[in-house]
């Protein structure tokens, strides 16, 4: 059953596989799921790990159960208006009603969405269906009808193909109605076989759902139709360097440089010290393992116009992070490259030597930021010595580098500036990798 | 399974259709609940506010950066274990000497593994049927402990330490339970992969004025309705911190104690800002984006 939606979802971004199917089952099982909104809600509840997967989950929904395709950032309102489901839906509901003519088209899509998210959708009944179709022979020949209706009869109403028929291959139904449709010769109603109203089509509104719930209902619709082009609910792009939008996302990776420890250890001496005090009652003294300080130096080339933007989003991100996760952080600032001398403040006026970095404990974790591109005379073995001697001290060191990766191998002095250096780029994606990369290594 | 009918929240918690259903689905399916959004936007509360209206035993597990799974499930006391039998051995020297005097071990004996195992929450909840667990805040949580959690949350089953006892729950007797996070950092996929997500959005202003009146069914309706006007003004600021739902709450607290008239004056002037706004530099954008108007005369004709 649904068999391909969790590639549909995979093709929006949204990670599915099959335990979401062997979930669904369990839920079919225990009466969850009545309604298209019920499904909506229990695939939104299991699949969606995130706020921003809401987005790409709801368009993924909405295309393989009610066949409404949403483009990037396009209202639901406008995809559904231009949807062949709604269409047909339409030219039914308004046939012959006067009143219903005028309703706005905004009336309208609340009122399909409302039916789609209330259809009821009695799973037993489709499965016990899935039987039905297994007898049924596609190939037999229509009982040749007093009125020959012939092709109109044909337009089957797709709303009813998009919520009865998905519980098998997609593929095979679609040879199985071609198949059908061919035979039919006119309209039917009822019944199992023919396509058409009634029957087993689980299509239907109004009526509360058998045994079950009906809560998803219109609140799903409405829940879609907000979602819809809302930033909020689509990921942040993360293979973007830094910015505003996705500085949070990269502060959730940061978090992952920060040693934590909830041991406990006995204290021996502590426990002699007291137990001998106590007459030789030895009682065991535990201690908390005191936290790892998160030690951060990052060091910066600040030269050149091009750095300037990514300067600030860096200092901001490594700020945020200082707030947030109290950590001893230096900030030293370079020209292009490095020889003897950093420099301490921006203007690069107050130099330090790089001997004083040098002398820290080695567990500091070490960011450069610079686009590692310069002239080649200007990195010449005195400077590639002094990065050396960073990248030996301290284990957890890493380049992060504005310039897209692409274009990393173009400039000479990237090429050797890696073969020092792990170098990433500065995005939230790069920077994830990064401090991944950095807790692996045991130093 | 937990109770599982489905619950609607109750006079003082606002429980919206999507929210009651996930818990209802996670309820019916066994599997934990995860609820993110926004700090104030009652996550906390829904476990809370179920357990006090249904009648149900609540557990809560409050995280925080030293957890660990030994403290959510059962830890064995060694310290008191050693405490007392060191006393076991000085009571038989008193004896010996026919001192009457003894020290208490408080009731637990050396003999009794058992009484050295201090359960934690999620013990206690699974030895109670039907109970409600609440994590809270996993986010805050080292690294390692959603996955530990994990493990321990997949199987029913929990072995006390040192004493071997089991504690062994049905899926029919399973603990509702509710994890919250504030998405302070991500937690492991696979962890998520097991629960079943809810994300809170944050409340439309005609929800806002909902939840006001379940706290504070008196409130004069003009006075809300000006407080939650200028409440989403400030939200669109694009502060850094933008004000929750607690902090209107906290906010319209104070505001009720004047009168009317002076209470709607106060909310104009942004009186008591300080319970909405909790930066400095917040304070500073607020101030040159809203207060111009109001607080210098004629500010806002002078652009």
């Amino acid at each position: 059953m649904f068999e391909s939606f969790p590639d549909v979802c995979r093709s929006y971004g949204v990670k599915a596989d099959v335990r979401s199917l062997l979930l669904l089952q369990k839920a079919i099982d225990r009466n969850l799921i009545n309604t298209v909104g019920d499904l909506y809600s229990f695939f939104k509840g299991s699949l969606v790990k995130d706020p921003t997967d809401i987005g790409p989950y709801t368009q993924a929904f909405y295309d393989y159960f009610v066949g409404v395709d949403v483009g990037a950032g396009e209202r639901l309102n406008d995809a559904i208006e231009r949807a062949d489901t709604f269409k047909d839906w339409l030219e039914d509901f308004l046939q012959g009603d006067d009143e219903r003519r005028k309703l706005d088209m905004d009336d309208l899509i609340n009122q399909f969405l409302d039916e789609i998210h209330t259809t009821t959708y009695d799973i037993k009944r489709v499965l016990d269906g899935e039987d039905i179709l297994k007898e049924d022979d596609p190939d037999r020949p229509d009982d040749d009808g007093a009125g020959k209706k012939g092709d109109d009869a044909n337009k089957d109403r797709l709303l009813d193909k998009a919520a009865d028929y998905r519980f098998v291959d997609l593929e095979e139904l679609r040879k199985r109605m071609e198949k059908v449709m061919e035979q039919q010769t006119r309209d039917h109603e009822g019944g199992s076989h023919w396509i058409g109203t009634g029957g087993v089509s689980p299509y239907g509104n109004g009526g509360a759902a058998l045994g079950g719930i009906r809560v998803g209902g219109s609140g799903g619709g409405r829940m879609a139709r907000e979602v819809m082009g809302d930033p909020q609910y689509y990921p942040v792009d993360i293979d973007a360097n830094i910015n505003d939008d996705n500085i949070d996302a990269t502060l959730a990776t940061l978090k992952g440089v920060i040693e934590e420890t909830n041991e406990r250890y006995l204290d021996i001496p502590l426990t002699v010290k007291e137990g001998v005090a106590q007459g030789g009652l030895f009682l065991p003294v535990e201690m908390d393992k005191t936290h790892d300080k998160l030690q951060v130096i990052l060091i910066i080339d600040n030269g050149g116009y091009s750095m300037d933007y990514y300067i600030k989003a860096v200092q901001a991100l490594f700020k945020k992070m200082k707030t947030r996760y109290q950590s001893d952080l230096e900030t030293y600032y370079f020209h292009n490259t490095i020889y003897k001398y950093v420099y301490e403040d921006e203007r690069r006026t107050r130099k330090v030597p790089i001997e004083r970095i040098l002398s820290k404990d080695p567990n500091y974790r070490v960011f450069i930021i610079g686009d590692a591109a310069m002239a080649p005379y200007e990195l010449h073995e005195g400077s590639i010595i002094a990065w050396g001697r960073i990248s030996e001290k301290f284990k957890k060191t890493v380049w992060l580098n504005p310039v897209s990766e692409k274009h990393w191998h173009i400039t000479w002095t990237t090429t050797m500036l890696r073969k020092i250096f792990k170098m990433f780029t500065m995005t939230p994606r790069g920077i994830e990798q990064a401090i991944l990369g950095m807790n692996k290594k045991k130093s | 399974m937990a109770e599982t009918t489905i619950w609607n929240g109750s006079d003082k918690y606002l429980c919206d259709k999507e929210l009651s259903q996930a818990f209802h689905m996670a309820r019916v399916l066994g599997m934990p609940l995860l609820i993110e959004g926004e700090p104030g936007t009652g996550k906390t509360e829904l476990p809370l506010q179920y357990a006090q209206d249904r009648d149900i035993d609540l557990f809560v597990y409050p995280v925080g950066s030293k957890s660990s799974v030994e403290q959510f499930v059962a830890k064995f006391d060694h310290v008191k274990y050693l405490r007392d039998s060191q006393i076991e051995v000085l009571n038989a020297q008193r004896d010996e000497k026919g001192l009457d005097t003894k020290l208490s071990t408080g009731g637990r004996s050396t003999d009794q593994l058992k009484d050295y195992v201090m359960q934690g929450p999620a013990a206690k909840a699974y030895s109670t049927p039907h109970s409600v667990l609440l994590i809270d805040e996993i986010d805050k949580a080292p690294r390692e402990f959603p996955n530990d959690l994990l493990y321990a949350l997949s199987h029913r089953k929990f072995v006390m330490p040192e004493s071997g006892d089991v504690i062994e729950v049905s899926e029919q007797d399973m603990p509702a339970i509710v994890i919250t996070s504030n998405r302070e950092q991500e937690l492991p996929t696979a962890f998520k992969g097991r629960c079943i997500y809810h994300y809170i959005s944050f409340p439309a202003p005609e929800v806002m004025r909902d939840i006001v009146r379940k706290h504070y069914p008196k409130a004069d309706d003009d006075i809300v309705q000006h407080a939650i006007d200028m409440f989403y003004q400030l939200r669109q600021l694009g502060l850094e911190r933008s004000p929750s739902t607690r902090e209107l709450l906290n906010w319209l607290k104070y505001m009720m104690t004047f009168s009317k008239a002076e209470t709607i004056e106060r909310i104009k002037k942004l009186d008591g800002i300080g319970a909405l706004i909790k930066t400095q530099d917040d304070v500073r954008r607020v101030q040159r984006n809203l207060m111009d108007d109001v607080k210098r005369p004629g500010g806002a004709a002078r652009y």
